[in-house]
């Protein structure tokens, strides 16, 4: 089902799954391209929740999806009060909300009242970052950048800094600083489960074997992988409901 | 996990390939020392190509600085193989 939600910055679309009590599952995708990629991935989790009887939910963040606030207008700040909004849209219901981010998703759902977070191999901003820096460095040649290339210093100051494109995505230089201090949220108390590929040495509650489809320009869709994790997930907000 | 020998490295890279590039294990597992890379593979666009390093230094356990990256180490499946074994095995 479409749904919608609103924020301080606007209205976004939802997609909604499963049943309209208990437990909410709410996805973040990760930031740019790989957003484009995990969609349907993240999607037949949502699926696949549904029929173990669980309820999920696909949030647009701004800049992503069909929102109307294009990417360069986006900010980390932007997306994790959105993504905040969606889950206060089932807290005011009385449900738990539970966060589950991939990638740089991870990165998204700090400001949200959610339960526990569920993260597919984290990315932290530093690490991003630096991906889109080299990605830009390659489009560009070769040439090494340096730490702040993404500033244009042959404008005037008070010009204000245009947009960057990287691979196609024009986005802001304070997004570009700001990833470079964002971490994924992990607080005391707090349950949070992170599952890696078994080619990702990082440390990780459970690693599985499977491709990182993120990095695939046509991903496909991996049916063993998203029925594991559905069922990964689905153990997970019942252990902590109970 | 840190690969022990120049096997394990190769192995290593043509995982990285197969599973960025979204390349067939049969494709992958015939790639020679000069089957060329960047240039020869439509699928290894600027994005593939970030793909492939980070996911090399993270399978690898190495850090590939801004300046290594050109177009020698992309040239050939020998060329990064040594490149990424010169890293992971010093």
């Amino acid at each position: 089902m479409i749904d919608h939600y609103d924020w301080a910055g606007g209205r976004e679309a939802m997609l909604r799954f499963g049943p309209a009590t208990g437990p909410v599952v709410v996805a973040a995708l990760p930031l740019f391209e790989e957003a484009n990629r995990t969609r349907a991935f993240v999607v037949t989790i949502l699926r696949l929740l549904a029929a173990r009887g669980i309820a999920g939910a696909l949030p647009d963040l701004p800049g992503q999806g069909e929102s109307l606030i294009p990417t360069h207008k986006t900010s980390i700040l932007k997306m994790q009060d959105a993504f905040g909004f969606a889950c206060d849209k089932f807290d005011r219901e009385g449900r738990n909300c539970y966060a589950i981010g991939l990638r740089s998703g991870a990165l998204l759902d700090a400001l949200a009242l959610a339960v526990g977070r569920w993260h597919l191999a984290p990315q932290d901003g530093p690490q991003l970052f630096r991906e889109l820096t080299r990605i830009k460095q390659v489009e560009l040649g070769g040439r090494p950048l340096g730490d702040s290339w993404y500033f244009d210093n042959a404008l005037p100051e008070e010009a204000g800094d245009p947009p960057v494109e990287i691979a196609g995505t024009p986005i802001s230089t304070d997004l570009l600083t700001d990833l470079q201090v964002k971490t994924p949220f992990d607080e005391p108390g707090i349950p949070r489960r992170v599952v890696r590929l078994d080619t990702d040495p990082n440390p990780a509650d459970r690693k599985v074997d499977a491709a990182p489809l993120w990095r695939r320009a046509e991903p496909g869709n991996d049916p063993a992988l998203t029925a594991l994790l559905a069922d990964d997930i689905a153990t997970w907000v019942r252990t902590c409901e109970s | 996990m840190q690969p022990d020998g120049s096997l394990q490295v190769e192995d290593t890279v043509r995982g990285v390939l197969r599973d960025v590039l979204g390349l067939s294990a049969e494709r992958v597992a015939d790639f020679r020392a000069d089957t060329p890379l960047f240039g020869a593979l439509p699928e290894l666009d600027s994005l593939a190509v970030a793909g492939v390093l980070t996911e090399l230094e993270d399978r690898l356990g190495i850090l590939i600085e801004d300046d290594e990256v050109d177009g020698e180490m992309l040239e050939s499946f020998g060329a990064l193989t040594r490149f990424a074994a010169a890293k992971a095995l010093r």
